[in-house]
């Protein structure tokens, strides 16, 4: 570690939003980037708490989110409702896989990859794990540009409840999981954005 | 630790922003990547024409934002009944519905948010254009800068064509001016974030302010 200078070793600062470094005093308040006017911050503000408190609500959306039906189909007069899994399996069951597998992935394995990931990369900050750092960070990487795939289904409903609206006939309405698996979304995207990668560096 | 601070040049400096390593910054040419040796967090990339390509792909995004999302996607035809939609009418019908929360997130991240970033974009790159420094303009680039990830014009791209695929055994499928506007929309949005040199446009600005 000692071949490195940090930049917080060297008494500066990063501005989260444009990037300046700016010269750092111990126990200093409220400093303003001179260039953007971003309040300047050392490490990310309660980056810890704020990551738990986002992933811990995400695991509970995701049992509502996966239990619930997501979508109601109306097709003469009787109403079938399914879950997230059961319009995967639909898809396999049809022999079309490949889309079978984006959705696969995109509502299943995303949101549990991330809430794995985040809660990994949380708890070797707080047990300063410090083996596989290169790993962890690029795991952290993935999480954010992974996560707001997994809207895909929501916008499929979204369009779906459009499209198919032929009365009596058949129409497809989306249901109750439909807001918690938002809910996940929402809170899994802001515990990667709340977190600061930089904590895993400094143990 | 502190003799070294003073050697250092801080216009020349940079900090790794997932891993805090304090860097030497290098000129990269198009084409070319600078990777942070510790962490492997790609810093910046070789850029060129940055703002006259940002300010052209702007305009066009702003120009095809309309169409693309109250024109009409597709028509679906089932048994002589027809049905189209475009992207305004499910956040409307999700409403209706009331899934007020889902039909918010989808109007954010569908609509207002890709809206919000060409604005920006087109704000900032034509006032670095024409010389002018308004007080807003830093501000404009923070909004960007935060924005970024939720616009999710290529996610909902997916969307469609899982819509489509769903529909295809069931109904006959006419694609409509919307679905084109929408394809040529995604191309210019994702383009626009391609070509923005962040690191260039702050350093504008600062250049003004001294």
């Amino acid at each position: 570690m000692s071949d490195f200078l940090t930049a917080r070793e060297a008494g500066l600062a990063l501005c989260h939003d444009c990037h300046k470094l700016i010269p750092w005093q111990h126990e200093q308040g409220g400093t303003i980037c001179p260039r953007c006017g971003a309040d300047v911050h050392m490490r990310k503000p309660h980056s810890i708490s704020r990551t738990w408190a986002l992933v811990i609500t995400a695991v509970i959306l995701l049992v509502p989110a996966n239990v619930l039906p997501i979508m109601e189909v109306d097709s003469m007069g009787s109403a079938a409702y399914s879950t997230i899994l059961d319009g995967i399996i639909y898809f396999f069951e049809e022999g079309s896989y490949a889309i079978g597998i984006v959705i696969l992935t995109a509502s299943v394995l995303v949101p549990c990859f991330k809430i794995i990931g985040i809660v990994l990369i949380l708890l070797s900050v707080h047990f300063r794990w410090k083996s596989w750092l290169r790993h962890k960070t690029l795991l952290f990487r993935v999480i954010g540009f992974v996560g707001r795939w997994s809207m895909l289904d929501i916008f499929v409903i979204a369009l779906l409840q459009v499209l198919v609206n032929f009365g009596y006939l058949t129409s497809i309405e989306s249901a109750p999981a439909a807001t918690y698996f938002t809910g996940v979304v929402l809170t899994t995207m802001f515990a990667a954005i709340t977190f600061d990668p930089r904590l895993l560096w400094d143990a | 630790m502190e003799a070294q601070i003073d050697k250092l040049d801080l216009e020349n400096v940079m900090a790794c922003p997932e891993c805090d390593l304090l860097l030497q910054q290098v000129d990269v040419i198009r084409g070319q990547k600078a990777l942070c040796p510790r962490c492997g967090h790609m810093l910046y990339s070789g850029k060129k024409d940055s703002l006259d390509k940002t300010l052209a792909l702007s305009i066009s995004g702003l120009i095809l934002y309309l169409p693309a999302n109250f024109l009409p996607l597709m028509t679906l035809d089932t048994l002589g009944l027809e049905k189209s939609g475009s992207i305004y009418d499910g956040v409307i019908s999700l409403y209706q519905h009331r899934y007020f929360f889902v039909a918010i997130m989808v109007a954010l991240t569908s609509l207002i948010f890709p809206l919000a970033k060409l604005s920006l974009l087109f704000l900032v790159s034509l006032a670095l254009k024409l010389k002018v420094y308004p007080r807003f303009l830093s501000l404009c680039l923070r909004y960007y800068h935060h924005l970024d990830e939720w616009g999710m014009l290529e996610v909902y791209m997916v969307g469609i064509l899982v819509t489509i695929i769903k529909m295809y055994h069931m109904a006959h499928i006419q694609y409509d001016a919307g679905f084109f506007c929408f394809m040529g929309l995604l191309w210019v949005a994702l383009g626009s974030s391609v070509v923005l040199d962040e690191h260039l446009f702050w350093r504008l600005i600062e250049h003004k302010k001294s």
